[in-house]
């Protein structure tokens, strides 16, 4: 015998215990909203990006290493796909996303993948992966010696 | 100020990629949260949540062999659930309609699409804190209420006992 229809039941927010209680409740909007905290989160951030390139270009070695094996080539793609914007290799991440897309698509189609659009998309990952980090050491060291150019002569300017 | 309000908040990060973890795990501590558990599929972070109060789940979607729909599946509707009313906010480079729909569907509080930011994960915790969602049982889901706007000339169909009360009040 099935069961019968239940109407839907709405449970309110009053009624399920909360996150937070009132006073908390307050002081944490203030901390999500405070410009201090979201430097810290910002500065947090930064300080992870730079294993994480590392461990993309590594996901790139494996990911080229891979071949022909789909499997593992999604494996890895969804890995770079996962982090590789997050730390601003942009290109690099929407390549990825482009094969993941892909590959989720032939799957739901019962479909094999082409294992030249498979070839193609990892040698442009790769090539994209590796410039980008090439491009941000560039960028890291111009960004050092303008800052130190900067202190320079600002130290002049107070020793008059 | 560093934190504050958030010094009694447990979270728990489910995600398969360490450095993922360790980034949000980064991002919660700036906040003020400390006590972060981490789990790298939905199996594990099941146990996690039993033996340890959670107040506020992160989830990746693909991970093996639990990914993150059947885990917020399990975390609403499981009878072993310490808690079907947690908050789960869902990570995901995935923002296709359909598999976002499957995260609603699933039960999830909030979705953010990588890339993350700092900026992007707290304004979602703050719409968690500031508008929390009433949940809905019915016979196919238990979860925060998928009805994000009220829609001002919605002629029905009306299917819940509250939406009767509600219009009765108007």
């Amino acid at each position: 015998m099935a069961a019968a229809k239940q109407d839907p039941h709405v449970i309110g927010p009053d009624i399920y215990p909360q996150m937070l209680g009132r006073a908390d409740a307050a002081r944490a909007m203030m901390t999500l909203r405070s410009p201090a905290a979201l430097t810290r989160a910002q500065a947090a951030m930064e300080t992870c990006k730079g294993p994480m390139r590392k461990a993309i270009l590594q996901y790139v070695e494996d990911l080229e290493a891979a071949g022909g094996d789909s499997a593992r080539v999604y494996e890895k793609v969804h890995d770079i796909r996962g982090f590789a914007e997050t730390v601003g290799m942009v290109t690099t991440g929407r390549i990825a996303e482009s094969l993941c897309r892909y590959m989720d698509d032939m799957e739901r189609a019962g479909r094999p993948v082409d294992a030249t659009i498979l070839a193609l998309h990892v040698a442009a990952i790769a090539r994209a992966a590796r410039a980008e980090e090439g491009d941000q050491e560039i960028g890291e060291m111009v960004a050092a010696e303008l800052a130190v150019l900067v202190a320079r002569r600002l130290s002049e300017i107070e020793r008059g | 100020m560093s934190g504050a309000g958030f010094e009694n908040i447990r979270a728990l990060i489910v995600e398969d990629n360490a450095h993922m973890r360790s980034l949000l795990r980064a991002l919660l501590n700036s906040a003020g949260i400390k006590e972060v558990a981490e789990a790298a599929h939905g199996g594990t972070a099941l146990t996690v949540l039993r033996e340890r109060k959670s107040d506020l789940v992160l989830s990746d979607l693909a991970m093996k062999p639990m990914d993150g729909l059947e885990f917020t599946r399990q975390v609403r509707n499981s009878e072993q659930s310490p808690n079907p009313f947690v908050p789960i906010i869902m990570i995901t480079g995935h923002t296709e309609r359909y598999r976002v729909e499957a995260a609603r569907d699933a039960g999830v509080t909030e979705f953010l699409a990588k890339p993350i930011t700092a900026a992007n994960l707290f304004s979602r915790i703050a719409e968690i804190i500031e508008r929390p969602r009433p949940f809905v049982r019915c016979d196919s889901y238990f979860g925060p209420d998928r009805r994000r706007k009220a829609i001002e000339n919605y002629a029905g169909p009306w299917r819940r006992q509250d939406d009767f009360q509600d219009r009765e009040l108007r």
